[in-house]
């Protein structure tokens, strides 16, 4: 089961992965946007990390807690679509102090449901919710945690390779749509950082 | 990069430190991290809130048209990028007198999501709020895709007007109806002459060469229609009238206001010379030109350039752009 210490020691390796990760993703998003990414993810993970331990045993209460703290560190709209996916979740875990890791794959799906209405944007745009969309599916009937985490690592990572030759679509990346071919989305990359440090397989 | 600053990270909080010492009567910061500009004195219970936010650089825009007959609060991001959803719902919060709270802003992805965000947040506290986009820049996109375009100067019109029935005592939905029409009635195109800088960029946004022009770029650098050799005042002015013209044609007896703005570094000598082809343009159209606004309304910092924007009237709206209005930036009546 997935409960409080199993979070706690998740934002742990998140936080830490994406102190790591600064550079290679402010500098990933300065070839397509405005350069930023890593400074919005760690200084996320930052405010996450201080709330840690007052986050309290309902999941959900503590997703919820994790998403406004994110939220209030940075504008950027890739933070706000973070926060966007955690609230989902965090509405649905709610009144539960732990979840079954077999739950993930429709987690992720209603994180990228939220995402998609949020940031009013479609699958296949070669964006972050492509990325979602592959690691539900990956995820989609594992229950076991180190397959899970296999799995979801590997939805992640081919999701990256199936779009990377396509032109990006959204937002300012799209200017640089043709430039854009070759290259990983920055969204696509950080999610994948994401989920490799959550699944505990950097 | 060189600019007058202390900590380029501070620049937005000493630049808006400065803002109220400078005009108390107008302004005071709200919020937790004073990233909310509201107006000085509490507006009456029972009005409409409108708010508006966006990032930092374009002063007046979006915090100086905080005032009478204007806006109720700005949020305010870092120099060129969003104010977060918490910001906004702060703005909102000091904005609401109980009669429901009008969020009008520009066409950019991260305000939209934030400003989203913030009415979901707000929602808990039972803050009923509308919303109304501007996208009035005609060279982001075309007509059949216009609720992609960006926002840019038409959102000072929409201010105007949308807070002028605000502070006649009109319901959020009358507010929210007069807002969008103006929003409907406005068109807007910038021409770029030199690049700006971020403060915590520390480099130009974008590069031009000191002999060439930009047709059609955003206020942030986002690219253009066209990049050539600078080309004389009325060549400009006529091509930017063209554009305006064919996307929203007037026709004989239209009434409509028209904005010459520098993009920040232009200065007003520039600008008339420029009004001289933008009146001649409506007059030829046979329109007739209502409060002409001729100066810096809209800016990306340093950046030398101008933009025009028509705002279409009738009588409901004309009414409205002329009853009066104080902040420190814009005073009418």
């Amino acid at each position: 089961m997935i409960g409080k210490a199993e979070l706690l020691a998740g934002i742990d390796r998140l936080a830490a992965a994406m102190e790591r990760d600064f550079e290679e993703l402010n500098q990933a998003d300065g070839a397509l946007g405005d350069g930023d990414l890593g400074v919005t993810m760690t200084r996320g993970m930052r405010a996450i990390k201080e709330k840690a331990a007052d986050l309290p045993d309902d999941l959900g209460m503590a997703l919820l807690a994790c998403a406004q703290a994110f939220t209030k560190s940075s504008g950027s709209s890739y933070g706000t679509l973070m926060a966007t996916g955690l609230m989902a979740i965090a509405k649905d875990v709610k009144g539960k102090d732990s979840v079954d890791p077999g739950e993930t794959s429709r987690l992720a799906a209603l994180a990228r449901d939220a995402m998609m209405a949020r940031g009013k944007a479609e699958l296949g745009g070669k964006t972050v919710l492509d990325s979602l969309d592959a690691v539900a599916k990956a995820t989609e009937g594992q229950s076991d945690p180190d397959r899970l985490a296999d799995a979801a690592v590997q939805g992640a990572e081919r999701a990256m390779d199936d779009f990377r030759d396509k032109p990006a679509t959204v937002g300012r990346a799209r200017i640089f749509a043709e430039k854009s071919k070759g290259m990983d989305d920055p969204g696509m990359l950080a999610m994948t950082r994401i989920v490799k440090a959550l699944a505990g397989r950097n | 990069m060189k600019k007058i600053l202390n900590d380029p990270s501070n620049y937005v909080d000493e630049t808006l430190a400065g803002l109220v010492a400078a005009h108390p009567e107008y302004y005071r910061l709200h919020g937790e991290d004073g990233r909310v500009v509201a107006r000085a004195k509490e507006t009456r219970e029972g009005k409409v809130g409108i708010v508006t936010g966006g990032g930092s650089g374009h002063l007046p825009v979006f915090t100086g048209y905080v005032g009478t007959g204007l806006l109720d609060a700005c949020a305010i991001g870092d120099v060129f990028a969003s104010p977060s959803a918490e910001q906004m719902a702060d703005a909102i919060r000091v904005a609401d007198r109980g009669a429901g709270v009008l969020r009008l802003y520009g066409n950019y992805g991260g305000d939209v999501m934030n400003f989203d965000m913030a009415g979901d947040l707000v929602e808990f506290e039972d803050i009923k709020c509308t919303t109304v986009l501007l996208a009035d820049d005609v060279a982001s996109a075309k007509p059949e895709e216009k609720e992609k375009r960006r926002g840019v100067a038409g959102m000072v019109y929409a201010f105007k007007i949308a807070g002028a029935a605000a502070e006649a005592g009109q319901d959020l939905e009358n507010v929210t109806r007069i807002a969008q029409k103006t929003a409907d009635n406005c068109r807007s195109i910038g021409a770029a002459l030199s690049s700006c800088t971020v403060p915590q960029a520390g480099k130009a946004t974008f590069h031009i060469e000191e002999d060439e022009m930009e047709m059609g770029m955003g206020i942030h650098g986002e690219p253009g229609v066209w990049r050539d050799k600078l080309r004389p005042a009325d060549d400009i002015a006529s091509e930017m009238m063209d554009r305006l013209l064919d996307d929203m044609p007037l026709s004989s007896g239209d009434r409509v206001s028209v904005m010459v703005n520098s993009l920040g570094a232009t200065p007003p000598e520039e600008l008339y010379i420029l009004y001289r082809v933008v009146k001649k343009r409506l007059e030829d159209a046979g329109a007739t030109i209502v409060m002409p606004l001729v100066g810096r309304y809209a800016t990306s910092m340093e950046m030398a350039g101008v933009s025009f924007t028509l705002c279409k009237l009738d009588g409901e709206l004309e009414g409205l752009l002329k009853a009066p209005c104080d902040c420190a930036f814009w005073r009418v009546g």
